[in-house]
């Protein structure tokens, strides 16, 4: 198989395995709680709401054929590619607000902080900035394959069983399906960009499968439902 | 100061990916976390992982022990001030020495509350572990351990420490294919990394002398408690018998085990991990007593500690001369999310800064700890 297609089987596990998590099929059943699917936006949110600053990283590591779409992914992110352009983060708000998270939107905003400023603070386990260039770009293009197959499905989920209108989904749909195209180039990139830097294909693998060693679908958009729902019990 | 409140959580929290070796396979972290309080609020943490296998405790034994036995010992009592290492020792003998049926030693326990007792009095007095601990290293170099999953799985980890940078790997043995096993992760490693093994006592004599013999053309740094927790002699033929240096981790509990290997001249290295060996106070010890008879010393862990044990572990491996390996400080690379503001885990070469803030240098955040507990107990 080639490295793409190995990378594409990697992000096709990660995806199958986040629609067949307890959790999102609760939510597609409309089986979750009120709090589940508000907890589930409050995660999209937050794993989101810094996204043009991770792009901005990744741009300045960009090799020469890959700067062009990254730049453009960018200034899309932030509203600027076109006239009429909206920045993301701003339609993550208008998620936000649609949900009735209007209070909470401040404290998603320093938690969002507060997950770029723990990527920074923490130790790098790689050597090099190519290698630590590689674990970002490969987390970026799987969210961006994530969800030019799933975005739409979870915007119709919110829509039924949550209530929201068209207006605060906005996000998912520029997100969505249609945006197919621009995952493939997602992809395209990131082998590119092993090339590019002259890694062998195993390094490169063996890197990619230690950054998505766990689900980081289920992890940001479930982390705080499925993975901690203890039966506590207290006791004096 | 007097301790007048404490809580102990019994936390589950899951594994990014599941952790084996020859005697069990865990999936999630299952340590005990005590936090106290004194009477104006000053909190400290500790905690403690009890295993069955090593020294009989359980997560029920422990949190009973605790709640029962060791915090009743310990309310309303003055905690002495802390001004160098041997203090601890005065924490230590507040706990009481108890057996408990069944249970080789409440190390895990102890470990617990003399840490959270540690950690409260530093707070109080506004000190950081490294000023009692005096570091004799600015950094600290862990070793990654490659668990008893397949073949590949196995690979593929020693794949991933190598891009890490890891100077020291351990590789969990016990299993059919032992050699073959070895011999593929000597080779994706290459001669420069120290490799050690660690059996985790599931050979016979005999069959440990036959694959010593064997692996000894790995090139193996030691192997790690080679024969199950038993008879110090048949470490002492083990030793006569194969070029590869022994360390003992399950045999070496307590003190007493401490001079028998010693007495012995069974092993050449001790693993010390703090919450087998009873805390900070108790694993100095016997560091102190291994340095005095030549033995060379490893600080382990416990699969799944959190930043906790972590934190405690850094300390002692900074403070302890002669330090031959460390391992632990996994943190988020083992577990789904740690419990402290801080990040713990190591990074590239297995590196890994001092912790200088208060107390052990962490901050502990109570809400995570709620989130992961099975069980809550409030103790006045």
């Amino acid at each position: 198989m080639s490295l793409r297609s190995d990378i594409e089987t990697l992000f096709t596990k990660h995806v199958s395995e986040l629609t067949e998590c307890a959790d999102f099929q609760a939510l597609e059943s409309g089986q979750a709680s009120p709090e589940d699917y508000t907890r589930f936006i409050e995660n999209v949110v937050r794993s989101h709401l810094r996204s043009p600053q991770l792009l901005a990283f990744l741009f300045a590591l960009a090799p020469p054929d890959v700067a062009g779409s990254l730049q453009h992914n960018m200034l899309e992110e932030l509203g600027i590619e076109e006239d009429s352009g909206i920045a993301h983060p701003s339609l993550l708000k208008q998620l936000a607000i649609g949900a009735g998270l209007t209070e909470r939107l401040p404290e998603l905003e320093v938690l969002a902080a507060a997950d770029i400023s723990q990527l920074v603070v923490d130790p790098l386990l790689y050597g090099t900035l190519k290698e630590v260039g590689l674990a970002a770009f490969c987390e970026i293009t799987a969210f961006e394959f994530m969800l030019s197959r799933v975005a739409g499905r979870i915007a119709r989920v919110l829509a039924a069983h949550h209530g929201l209108g068209p207006a605060p989904l906005e996000w998912f749909t520029y997100h969505s399906e249609v945006d197919i195209q621009h995952a493939e180039q997602g992809l395209d990139n990131l082998v590119s960009y092993i090339r590019y830097y002259e890694f062998s294909e195993e390094d490169a693998l063996t890197i990619l499968e230690m950054t998505l060693r766990e689900n980081v679908f289920i992890k940001r958009y479930f982390g705080e439902l499925s993975r901690a729902r203890p039966v506590t019990e207290v006791e004096s | 100061m007097k301790p007048v409140s404490a809580t102990i959580y019994a936390l589950q929290i899951p594994f990014t990916e599941a952790f084996k070796h020859s005697a069990k396979e865990r999936t999630l972290c299952d340590s005990v976390v005590i936090r106290v309080r004194n009477e104006v609020g000053t909190e400290g943490f500790g905690e403690g992982v009890p295993r069955p296998y090593v020294t009989g405790e359980t997560v029920d034994t422990m949190v009973e022990r605790l709640a029962r036995n060791f915090w009743p010992a310990v309310v309303g009592r003055e905690l002495p001030a802390l001004r160098d290492e041997t203090d601890l020792d005065a924490l230590d003998a507040l706990i009481p020495q108890q057996e408990t049926p069944g249970v080789l030693s409440d190390n895990a326990s102890r470990a617990a509350l003399e840490l959270a007792l540690f950690d409260c009095v530093l707070h109080r007095q506004q000190m950081s572990s490294t000023q009692i601990l005096r570091p004799r290293r600015q950094r600290v170099t862990y070793s990654g351990v490659v668990t008893a999953g397949s073949l590949d799985k196995a690979l593929q980890h020693a794949r991933q420490m190598k891009l890490v940078g890891l100077k020291h790997i351990k590789v969990k043995v016990g299993l059919e294919d032992d050699v073959a096993r070895l011999r593929a992760i000597r080779e994706i490693l290459g001669p420069q990394v120290s490799l050690r093994i660690d059996a985790n006592g599931a050979w016979t004599l005999d069959q440990a002398i036959t694959l010593l013999n064997e692996l000894a053309s790995c090139d193996i740094a030691a192997v790690e408690q080679p024969l199950p927790r038993g008879p110090v002699v048949d470490l002492v033929r083990l030793k006569q018998a194969t070029p590869v240096p022994l360390m003992v981790d399950e045999s070496l509990i307590t003190l007493a085990d401490a001079e028998a290997l010693i007495s012995h001249q069974a092993v050449d290295y001790f693993n010390i991990r703090v919450s087998k060996c009873g805390g900070l106070s108790r694993s100095l010890a016997i560091a102190r007593r291994a340095v005095r008879a030549g033995i060379r010393l490893q600080v382990g862990s416990q699969v799944g500690e959190t930043a906790i044990l972590s934190a405690a572990g850094r300390h002692l491996a900074a403070a302890l001369e002669d330090l031959a390996f460390v391992e632990g400080s996994y943190g988020s690379l083992l577990l789904t999310e740690d419990i402290s503001v801080e990040g713990v885990r190591f990074g590239h070469r297995g590196e890994a800064p001092l912790l200088t803030g208060v107390g052990l240098g962490i901050r502990v955040l109570e809400d995570r700890l709620r989130k992961y507990a099975r069980k809550v107990i409030e103790l006045h």
